[in-house]
């Protein structure tokens, strides 16, 4: 701004004319004949978009596509350059078994980059090519051009313009149809330039409150503390509630948990039938199945079923003590640090358990076994029973096992 | 209303029948149909594969033009629904391709029919001995066999075709009464008629494309196969648009400015289309769990891989910054060379859908793929043109048609 003009003094500057139409049509018509005339600086306004006025007033396709295209590209650009650095570079970490660097992961987060500088390319660009955001300008000084935005349709020529013509210019708006042409003419000085004060304070403030977040995380960054842990949410940190195996102030035994009341059972856990529920019959191991389970293909198949999920793992799908579990032991030699093999169930001393002894260790575990009884009922305890006889009986078969027709099918 | 209130408001001196072109369009789309795909068949029964190529090539050709027609008639349903105004003008275009729907269905029985009487070549899940002992395959079986099958095909053309007959009729009914409350009344069907068509687009896409691969599932696939319909139809209008144009009709009614909304929404809907096969792929190719990638195994790991980085590269990079420009889209020449080369990728992508399915580790091609086109082509052509000879090009007496002329995009 190289106002040699400038003094303290206020000095009235000539804007421009504003003219007036009556109808968008009208408003669309005069800016041809503006356009026409060669003028640069001069606009039109009306309350709302007119289709066609960009022809009417020449004004060249906007420049504001190439600039969103551009801050697309360098939103893939960023995305991709940052996702190397976090995950090829700086923090190698490997994911799902995915390469560090992988395009296929890396597209979400650069399409979203991508449409977010573009959308700021476009909203901030189209604030700066119209020179946004403006507190102030001189046509406000006109009451009758405040019409702008509710119904009225207007030309601004400005002064400035290399065309303007105090006398020609007005009377070629004139000649438009304009209802009504007014001259802008505004007071100004230096001081009325100046931001106000208030403003300027206000920018200043939140400028400097804007920096405390990032002076706290640099603080926190470089320094050490002994303080406890500061509790964003405390609720969610320090729960109301109790514990498993954790002391309560309430009872005198200091006990969280608490004891059933003297004399009652929990509900279905009534299990008074030695036979089904322990194996024991009259005080012995038994040697024959509870009533409750049949001893038919369903419980066998069931006991496939059983047998397959919980004891193939170590015993082996043949019951010979060498599942998955103890093949991965041997890998790693693990009998080196005390690995022992699992039982062989086929053998004859397994064989000749009684089923009560066998529903004991399936129930209660055994040396290195753990307990299934809490994840197994007791009618699939005893369906895999049912089906480790089976295998036993098949591994330790002679040929009079096989009936008589199908023998021929086995040479 | 006794009078009508509408006034034809096409412009003056416009060329608005397709007239004796029709005729000829339709002898020489026959005359096409039949050589081609007469001679598709026999080559078919020469290779002696009990036309287990054929019936590739052929499901090819068949679900790419499937494909114009459903989108013909995703065009008409949504701008009745959405009271659209700006391509109203070309609404007579799309319902033109939709016309072509009981020759699609005639079309269907070349899929239908060999299933029936037990051609196993084409979907592994019509062969039995396939099926026995494949758990998956026994499962789905009671979804998947052939009278079933037949049976949905029966339902989503009739679906189709009493869409596209009912919006068709009424529009043409218009162009002579004048009468508003028909567009109220296509209105009132465009929303039921919109949830129709997307249940049976869908499904159509499970049951013609994905039951290639039948231990496979996408829920996506429905979708990604709407996009290609999508973006058929506005690649079409554009080119029947230029076409028509250049033959000295409706040079007036179709401006510039829906050759730039036909282009703005072919773009949107390649980048439309990019977004779904990558939400397909990507879910599938994080978890990697077996039974989810067996479809983009064998398009990952053999030869199919340089088709599918060239699907990327030719229907997504290629086309979505080729037609971004406005200057590219309001070039009609220029947007309708775009719209061919769009087609032509489209088909592209259908290739790399149904081959891998015909040969899971070879690229293949064959002379007998290019017959099935155009065979197929031909006669939906001269279906479609079954209607064009005697209605006019565009809506004359539509209510909207008045804003859809003076359509600006600003």
């Amino acid at each position: 701004m190289a106002d040699t003009k400038t003094t303290d003094a206020p000095e009235e500057v000539f804007y421009g004319y504003v003219a007036e139409y009556d109808s968008p049509g009208a408003l669309v018509r005069a800016a041809e004949v503006v356009r026409d005339a060669g003028f640069k600086k001069w606009d039109s306004h009306s309350p709302f978009p007119i289709h066609g006025i960009d022809a009417a007033m020449g004004i060249r396709p906007t420049i504001l596509p190439i600039l969103i295209f551009g801050g697309g590209i360098t939103g893939t650009a960023l995305a991709v350059l940052m996702q190397w650095w976090m995950n090829a570079w700086a923090w190698q970490w490997v994911s799902s078994g995915k390469p560090f660097f992988s395009l296929p992961q890396q597209i979400p987060i650069a399409f979203e980059c991508t449409v977010l500088l573009a959308g700021f390319t476009a909203f901030f660009g189209m604030w700066g090519l119209n020179k946004l955001p403006q507190a102030w300008h001189p046509l406000f000084k006109s009451d009758r051009f405040l019409r702008h935005s509710t119904n009225g349709y207007f030309i601004s020529v400005e002064a400035a313009d290399k065309k303007f013509d105090r006398a020609a210019t007005q009377k070629l708006l004139r000649d438009t149809g304009a209802t009504g042409v007014e001259e802008i003419r505004y007071v100004t000085s230096p001081e009325m330039r100046a931001v106000p004060r208030p403003i300027m304070g206000f920018i200043l403030l939140t400028s400097v409150l804007a920096l405390v977040p990032f002076a706290f995380l640099a603080k926190w960054r470089n320094s050490h503390s002994a303080e406890p842990h500061f509790h964003i949410i405390p609720d969610m940190d320090f729960q109301v509630k109790r514990r498993a195996q954790s002391t309560s102030p309430v009872f005198s035994d200091d006990r969280e948990i608490r004891k059933p009341v003297a004399g009652t059972i929990a509900r279905g856990e009534l299990k008074d039938d030695d036979l089904f529920y322990r194996g024991l019959d009259n005080g012995q191991w038994s040697t024959r199945f509870p009533p409750q389970v049949e001893l038919n293909e369903d419980t066998l198949e069931r006991g496939r079923e059983r047998f397959t999920i919980y004891c193939t793992p170590c015993h082996g799908e043949a019951a010979e003590g060498n599942g998955m579990v103890h093949q991965r032991a041997m890998a790693v030699n693990a009998a080196a640090t005390g690995w022992v093999q699992p039982s062989k169930l086929t053998d004859a001393g397994f064989v000749r358990q009684p089923h009560g002894q066998i529903f004991n260790t399936i129930t209660n575990g055994i040396r290195t076994m753990p307990a299934y009884g809490p994840q197994i009922p007791e009618k699939d305890r005893w369906a895999i029973i049912f089906y480790l006889r089976a295998i036993q009986r098949s591994r330790n078969a002679s040929i009079d096992d096989v009936p008589a027709d199908k023998r021929p099918t086995l040479k | 209303m006794t009078t009508p209130t509408t006034m034809d408001n096409a412009p003056a001196n416009e060329k608005l029948y397709l007239g004796p072109l029709a005729t000829r369009l339709k002898g020489m789309g026959m005359t096409l149909g039949v050589l081609c795909l007469g001679a598709a068949v026999v080559w078919g029964l020469m290779l002696g594969d009990d036309m287990r190529r054929f019936m590739h090539s052929y499901l090819l050709a068949f679900t790419y033009f499937l494909s114009f027609a459903l989108g013909g008639l995703f065009f008409v349903v949504m701008l009745h629904l959405t009271s659209s105004t700006a391509l109203v003008v070309q609404r007579r275009l799309a319902e033109i391709l939709t016309a072509a729907f009981p020759m699609l269905f005639v079309l269907s029985l070349g899929i239908i029919i060999p299933l029936w009487v037990g051609n196993k070549s084409l979907y592994v899940w019509s062969d039995p001995d396939a099926v026995r002992g494949d758990h998956v395959l026994e499962a789905k079986a009671g979804y998947l066999n052939a009278p079933f099958f037949a049976i949905r095909m029966l339902i989503y053309f009739t679906v189709w075709m009493v869409l596209s007959r009912y919006f068709l009729k009424r529009s043409v009914e218009q162009d002579t009464s004048g009468d508003p409350a028909l567009s109220a009344r296509m209105k009132k069907v465009a929303g039921p008629a919109m949830i129709l068509y997307a249940l049976s687009t869908a499904w159509a896409g499970f049951d013609l494309l994905m039951s290639l691969t039948p231990h496979w599932f996408s829920t996506i696939w429905g979708v990604y196969f709407f996009a290609g319909c999508a973006i058929s139809v506005y690649c079409l209008l554009a080119i029947m648009s230029f076409a028509l144009q250049k033959s000295g009709r409706v040079t007036k009614s179709i401006t510039v400015e829906h050759y730039h909304d036909d282009g703005k929404m072919a773009n949107a809907f390649t980048l439309f289309w990019a977004y779904i096969c990558f939400s397909q792929f990507m879910l599938i190719w994080v978890a990697n769990i077996p039974e989810e990638t067996t479809f983009f195994r064998p398009r990952m790991f053999t030869e199919w891989k340089w088709i599918s980085i060239a699907v990327i590269v030719l229907h997504f990079c290629v086309p979505f910054v080729g037609m971004m420009s406005r200057h590219v889209k309001r070039n009609p020449p220029l947007l309708a060379l775009w719209c061919m080369y769009m087609l032509g990728v489209h088909l592209f992508d259908l290739y790399w859908i149904v081959m891998p399915a015909f040969s899971p580790e070879k690229i293949v091609i064959h002379p007998i793929d290019f017959l099935c086109v155009a065979g197929v082509g031909g006669l939906f052509l001269f279906g479609a043109l079954s209607v064009a000879g005697s209605a006019r090009l565009i809506p004359v007496r539509d209510p909207k048609l008045r804003t859809s002329l003076h359509f600006i995009n600003q």
